[in-house]
């Protein structure tokens, strides 16, 4: 009764009557609509005030506008070109042979464009021995960056015209000139003979007698000027020798990643691959270094030794060899690996004449002994070709410290640096920044405003290597072409007409080349005109002097023994630093590369980040987390030597590393696309410049910071738990015993008549596609495959992957449709079945053999996939490809929870809209999006991809062969990762064309595929690995 | 009354005949009609414009001597060489480049001349005759079928209410005679209302009727979301098909060359269509206001005859058909390969004026084709192989009904045409 009179508040705001209460409770909404996007920025998201209702009229209005929209066809416009080129078709490829050469990595390479746009880069494969690296191939990506620089600056960074900078330059020039003063150009090693050309006319003109003292210093941003100081020493002429890996029966190397990083990789790579065939004559593979490289994960035979050893190693290794071959020994060495030593010798010598030993160190004595192993090797001549060397590094420490001295007494007038970051790679002892200030005009000609142009008066832009002209002099007697793919996308100049606009002789770069090749290249090629012989250069990208002289092969002539001390003097200390490269980071140059950036290190795993590695033992002592997962943090540390500490860093524990060693990556701290914050650690200060310079300290320290990070890593688990059916792999001498029973039996199951081998049973009718058509399929030979991640960027440039960044990759969450697993072997006992013998089984040994698996969708003829969607959007198709149709996909993910290889990937995210990518995902950028392949369909939110086998290539192959009114060729269609392959590795092909390569793979003895007892029937066939050493240490 | 109606349409029929033949009639002028434009117009204007060569109205005034025209024709070198300065001046005037010697003779060239000082005057709106090119402007009037449901709602209406006022009057009447009170007039809607009373199930069938049928034209609706069959956006360029694809027989992949090399079949690129329409500079429907925006897109200059006006850069052309992103389509393999006409796909394109979609472009209408087109694959190596490698059972099972499709061949599958 009484409640009629009685009033009850809402809140404390309406007793007390407030002024704003009564106006807002005059009104039935609040006038602020939150209309931020929020259900796409996790932040307003989780704090977002959005009721219940708000949402509901979201919803009511985007429903009925989407309707309306969907109504209304978008006027598309159709715009031809005014005059078509002539060897341009709308929607058809054209392909252009070019040249890839970055100071690091050399590469003969075909430019795939479309519409006039470079969208995918792989080997020339017109050229024998022609191969890319992931480096090369996401190379192009860079093209499209909107980082780089777009227009000349001045030292804050302010826009200039390209008239000023060139007249300030000029008279800066002229003022050093006239005064007698001092200028110098210092870039990395000049691999274009034009180039150099135009250096040297350059120091001509501005000096000489009475005007400036002009010099040209090259360095490289990882030295290998103790390799050739040593061979200047031992046949008297500075250079680096060809090496032929392909030759070698019995290969050493001491800390030298020659298949990944050191030196001209990618071709060694190649080379390599041949010698890995155990049919024909298998080469065998010692190597001794502290962290695990690519390199060592291949190896027969790998033993961990400290970074300062590397020198007694190889004075061992000459005592082993001069015992065995009866020369004389020499004093010094004393390393602790006496038995692996001798076994390698033994080898070595056991293939004289075909051996080869190369050696990582950049100490000039170390390289002299190996020189010596090799001269009594008689490996000069046979595998080490000097009569044809290498040019591709020529850089002098000794030039770069002297520069740094002047450049600190404020000597120099005029320093013009280009190709190459010095300010950022030189060791911080050698004070090449401080000596920038004391230098009088300072200009920088690179693609970005880098750490160096940052020191620099004037910056300007250079173009992409896909926007310029080109040649280059890889080896002594071959000359290549590069020619640009697509106009300048920036107000960029070349270098070389940079120099010549100086020079007063402005001429565009293509002129100057033409001019020089017909000057001096076309006398020696027996062509009648010129213009043959320079589009016939040009089209194969290519050009060999075909009668070059044959010099007598120079005599080794070094002080050995006085070597051989000088290299065993290196003390060890408690902890030992090393630096090196990572396959995808390089010496940095592409660090800010997402592809490059996501590419998993292929031992590590470990994407986006630098990080210490350290044995797990060492860790252990110190108390720190062993492991990588979703749910693991790493420690951080920093690391200290002298002076000198870092930035902090996790700590993760690398099997197989040298216990007492700590190693770092280089080519870190960087900023990465549009991301302005660091990825990683610049570790190049660390080096230090003793005459050469040393990429290993002594007395390294590391002290714990307490803080915990979560490295992004897209493989936690090691080890193949013991399961054969997954890995196959055998030794030599078994494998040639030819009884495929010891190494790859025939997978077989019990059933009512008895054992019966899988392929022969089944519950499903045979598909059409075994027996008629085509069956595509690939053979992976895990032999050559030396796990280098080639095939991924590759795959991701063919087939639009996206790019999902580092917080993604911790959730597991990569889109790669390609990748390669890797295995340690474990020391665990495989036959104690209990629980904590199977949990061993987990923990890779810490000196483990490795197997590389590139794994990617199986394409199973009898599909797991397949029977589980409910929307049937994954089918079969009649020549055996999985087929998986986007736009049928509801989302369901069935299909990845019953795929037993995990290949299939989500797209959880919108990667191409959503503000979390926008940094890192170049297809949110108009000019990142120009490199995606216009063939492939950029995949929406909520649907599932996977490895195509490029059925866009299998379809335009086959259409190219019916035009041609023939059958499909074998080798006619490659997929990416086939392509990509510097090793061959990788054999696409038609499993129903008898005659072909994987068909003969496929029919062999080490043909298996993997876990086969679940009878899904893959078109992926792999061959058994088959590592070359006894089978009594196995 | 039928046949009367029948003979009286005969009439303009007949007229319209007559007037088609009256040109022939007159046929012996029209041979330097013929001459004309299979000799001189590929050059010459018949008015004073200039082509290649000048414009020919009043050309005989400009020769003092004719004999020296007619030799002229036969042979200007001759006349150059003579020296004649007239001669020798034209020459200079038009870029030293000589006039071919024409093969014809005194009566051919003064049948020419006569057709060229009495030009046949030309209509206003239809000019060159016989190509019956102009009728394709006009546009017969039609009735909007919505004027005239609207004007039979309109007649239902009246009637209705004339009826209603009748029956209330007659009832009225009846009630007078009777000497029963008058009833009060129904509204419509309480008329309306009493009818629904009475005829309930009536009314029930026919609303479940109505319900039936509009949910059906809606679910058919849905189905043409998306579907743009009949889109025939207007153009920056009036081109015809009809004009080139029709009358004058170029073939499709004079224009759309790349259709046989790629997915794409293109646009002809503004330096294709110069190829002839350096020397065709008036159209027949437009005259010159078309064409010229060829000239100004190339940055052609047609009095000057060279390429020196400002381009104003490539026609945007309105693109008709849309595929989606998600499926690939190659013309190359339907026509290089298939040798599918471009009228399967596109229609009677000769007819069209203005392109218009022809077919829906569904995955439905691909698949129908794929399931029913035999695959031309005779004499074709990449097929041969193909045929060698089936086995008995799926050749006999094949060819069941006598054709190997394209369907038998996988072309249905996803993969075919989405990745």
């Amino acid at each position: 009764m009484g409640s009629a009179n009685k009033k009850y508040w809402k809140g404390i705001e309406e007793l007390t009557e407030e002024p704003s209460f009564i106006e807002q409770s005059n009104k039935e909404f609040v006038d602020y609509v939150p209309v931020d996007n929020f259900m796409s920025e996790e932040n307003a998201l989780s704090t977002s005030n959005t009721s219940r209702r708000d949402f509901l009229k979201f919803l009511g209005f985007s429903v009925t506008a989407a309707t309306i929209a969907s109504c209304e066809t978008p006027v598309t416009k159709a715009i031809p070109y005014l005059v078509k080129p002539e060897e341009l078709n709308p929607g058809v490829a054209n392909y252009y042979s070019s040249t890839y050469f970055d100071g690091n990595d050399f590469s003969n390479i075909l430019i795939k464009t479309r519409e006039g746009r470079p969208i995918h880069i792989e080997a020339n494969k017109n050229l024998s021995g022609a191969g890319v690296n992931a480096r090369v191939n996401s190379s192009v990506l860079m093209l499209y960056d909107s980082n780089r620089l777009q227009y000349p600056v001045d030292k804050s960074g302010e826009e200039v015209s390209w008239k000023d900078a060139d007249k300030e330059i000029i008279s800066a020039l002229k003022a050093a000139s006239a005064k007698g003063g001092k200028i110098r150009v210092l870039t990395n090693t000049i691999v274009s003979p034009s180039t150099q050309s135009i250096i040297d006319n350059f120091a001509g003109i501005y000096g000489g007698e009475g005007a400036a003292d002009v010099r040209h210093i090259s360095y490289d941003s990882i030295s290998y000027s103790g390799m050739i100081a040593a061979n200047s020493e031992s046949f008297g002429k500075a250079f680096v020798p060809s090496y032929r890996f392909d030759k070698a029966g019995s290969i050493v190397s001491i800390g030298a990643d020659f298949l990944s990083t050191w030196l001209s990789s990618v071709e060694y790579a190649g080379q390599y691959g041949k010698t890995r065939k155990p049919d024909g004559e298998m080469s065998k593979h010692f190597q001794f270094e502290a962290g695990l490289s690519v390199t060592g994960s291949n190896a027969d035979h790998r033993t961990a030794v400290l970074p300062s050893e590397y020198g007694k190693v190889a004075v061992d290794l000459y005592n082993a060899v001069a015992e065995l071959t009866g020369g004389t020994r020499t004093s010094g060495g004393g390393s602790p690996y006496t038995e692996a030593i001798q076994h390698a010798a033994e080898s070595l010598v056991s293939m004289k004449g075909k051996s080869l030993v190369v050696c990582g160190s950049n100490d000039k004595s170390v390289q002299i002994v190996v020189n010596a192993i090799n001269a009594a090797l008689g490996n000069y001549g046979s595998t080490i070709d000097l009569n044809h060397p290498s040019h591709l590094r020529r850089g002098s420490d000794t030039d770069l410290k002297m520069l740094t001295d002047e450049m600190n007494k404020g000597q120099v007038d005029v320093l013009i640096t280009f190709y190459g970051n010095p300010a950022w790679t030189s060791p911080s002892s050698l004070g090449f920044a401080s000596g920038m200030e004391k230098v009088g005009m300072k200009v920088s000609m690179a693609t970005y405003f880098d750490e160096t142009s940052q020191l620099c008066d004037y910056t300007l832009p250079d173009n992409h290597f896909l926007e310029a002209w080109g040649d280059a002099n890889p080896t002594q007697g071959v000359y290549a072409l590069a020619q640009p793919t697509i106009s300048p996308l920036y107000n960029s100049r070349q270098v070389q007409e940079s120099l010549l606009t100086w020079m007063g002789q402005p001429q565009t770069s293509y002129d100057y080349i033409r001019a020089y090749w017909e000057n001096n290249l076309f006398p020696t090629s027996g062509a009648v005109f010129f213009e043959d012989f320079w589009n016939q250069s040009l089209h194969d990208g290519i050009y060999t002097v075909s009668h070059d002289e044959q010099h007598e092969e120079p005599n080794f002539a070094a002080d050995v023994s006085a070597a051989a001390s000088a290299a065993s003097s290196s003390k060890s200390s408690e902890l030992e630093l090393f630096l090196y490269q990572k396959t995808g980071i390089g010496d940095g140059q592409h660090a800010s590369n997402p592809w490059l950036q996501e590419l998993p290190d292929p031992v590590s795993k470990i994407t986006w980040d630098n990080y210490v590695t350290m044995a797990a033992s060492d860790m252990k002592a110190r108390g720190f987390n062993l492991n990588l997962g979703q749910e693991q943090e790493s420690d951080m540390v920093t690391v200290s030597v002298g002076d000198l500490v870092s930035e902090e860093l996790p700590v993760v524990a690398q099997p197989g590393q040298k216990p007492g060693t700590i190693g770092i990556a280089l080519g870190y701290g960087r900023q990465v696309w549009k991301n302005k914050e660091k990825i990683g650690v610049n570790a190049y200060p660390f080096s230090e410049m003793n005459g050469t310079v040393s990429y290993h300290r002594n007395g390294a320290s590391i002290t714990e910071t307490g803080n915990k990070y979560h490295v992004a890593a897209t493989q936690t688990s090691h080890t193949v738990m013991g399961r054969t059916g997954v890995i196959r792999e055998t030794t030599l001498d078994v494998y040639k015993a030819g009884d495929r029973n010891d190494f790859n039996p025939v997978v077989a199951l019990p059933t009512h008549e008895g054992l019966e081998a899988v392929k022969n049973i089944t519950l499903w009718e045979p598909q059409n596609t075994e027996i008629s058509g085509h069956l595509w399929g690939m053979s992976i030979d895990l032999n050559t495959c030396i796990g280098c991640g080639s095939c991924v960027t590759a795959c991701n440039s063919e087939n639009n992957v996206p790019v999902v960044g580092k917080d993604e990759v911790r959730r597991g969450r990569e889109m790669h449709w390609m990748r390669i697993d890797r295995y340690y072997s474990s020391d665990a006992d495989l036959e104690d079945k209990s629980i904590s013998g199977y949990r061993s089984m987990e923990e890779p040994g810490s000196m483990p053999e490795v197997v590389y698996q590139p794994m990617m969708c199986q394409h199973c003829n009898n599909a797991p996939c397949e029977t589980v969607c409910p929307v049937a959007a994954t089918t079969h198709s009649n020549e055996g490809l999985n087929q998986m149709t986007y736009n049928r996909c509801i989302g369901t993910r069935y299909c990845a929870n019953n795929c037993p290889y995990k290949v299939r990937r989500f797209n959880w995210f919108n990667y191409i809209a959503d503000r979390k990518f926008t940094e890192f995902n170049p297809s949110q950028d108009d000019l990142g999006r120009m490199v995606l392949n216009p063939d492939v369909t950029v995949r929406a939110r909520g649907v599932m991809e996977k490895c195509s086998m490029c059925v866009q290539r299998i379809q335009a192959g086959k259409l190219e062969a019916k035009k041609n009114s023939s059958k499909v060729e074998d080798g006619a269609i490659s997929t990416a990762c086939a392509s990509a392959c510097p090793t061959h590795a990788i054999t696409f092909g038609d499993l129903n064309d008898k005659s072909s390569r994987i068909a003969n793979h496929d029919a062999g003895d080490r043909a298996y595929r993997v876990i086969e007892d679940v009878g899904t029937r893959p078109n992926i066939v792999y061959l058994t690995k088959v590592r070359n050493k006894e089978t009594a240490q196995a | 009354m039928r046949l009367l109606s029948q003979s009286f349409l005969k009439i303009p029929v007949l007229v319209a005949l007559l007037v088609q033949f009256v040109p022939l009639l007159t046929y012996s002028q029209i041979d330097g009609e013929k001459l004309f434009k299979t000799n001189c117009s590929a050059c010459h204007a018949i008015t004073a414009k200039k082509l290649i060569g000048p414009g020919l109205a009043g050309v005989e005034e400009r020769w003092e001597d004719k004999a020296l025209l007619y030799q002229w024709i036969k042979n200007s070198a001759s006349v150059l060489e003579m020296g004649d300065p007239y001669a020798t001046q034209l020459y200079e005037k038009y870029n030293k480049s000589i006039m071919p010697a024409q093969p014809v003779n005194d009566e051919e060239i003064t049948a020419i001349l006569a057709y060229v000082a009495n030009p046949p005057v030309v209509a206003d709106a239809a000019p060159a005759a016989g190509e019956g090119l102009a009728q394709l402007a006009e546009k017969e009037p039609t009735i909007q079928p919505w004027i005239v449901l609207l004007g039979v709602v309109v007649l239902l209406y009246i009637l209705m209410s004339l009826l209603r006022s009748l029956q209330y009057t007659l009832r009225k009447i009846e009630a007078d005679k009777e000497g029963l009170p008058v009833p009060e007039q129904l509204s419509l809607s309480r008329s309306i209302g009493k009818w629904i009373g009475a005829n309930k199930t009536l009314f029930a069938l026919m609303l479940i009727v109505l319900g039936v049928v509009s949910a059906k034209a809606g679910w058919d609706a849905l189905f043409t979301i998306g579907i743009y069959q009949g889109y025939e956006p207007e153009q920056p360029i009036a081109f015809s098909h009809k004009i080139h694809a029709g009358a004058q027989k170029i073939d499709c992949n004079y224009c759309h060359s790349a259709a046989r090399h790629g997915k794409s079949a293109g646009i002809p690129t503004a330096n294709v269509c110069m190829n002839c329409h350096t020397y065709i500079q008036e159209g027949a429907v437009n005259g010159t206001e078309e064409i010229s925006k060829i000239y100004a897109a190339n940055g052609y200059d047609p009095e000057a005859g060279s390429y020196t006006a400002e381009s104003e850069g490539p026609i945007k052309w309105v693109k008709i058909h849309n595929l989606p992103d998600h499926a690939y389509f190659n013309h190359s393999q339907h026509v290089t390969v298939g040798k599918v006409a471009c009228q399967t796909c596109h229609g009677p394109i000769e007819e069209m004026d203005v392109v218009q979609q022809w077919a829906p472009l569904t995955m439905g209408w691909c698949i129908n084709c794929h399931r029913e087109t035999k695959v031309s694959a005779e004499g074709n190596g990449y097929y041969d192989e193909i045929h060698s490698r089936f086995t008995e059972e799926m050749k006999k099972e094949f060819m069941k009904d006598g054709v190997i499709t394209v369907s038998e061949y996988g072309g249905i599958e996803c993969a075919k045409c989405h990745y």
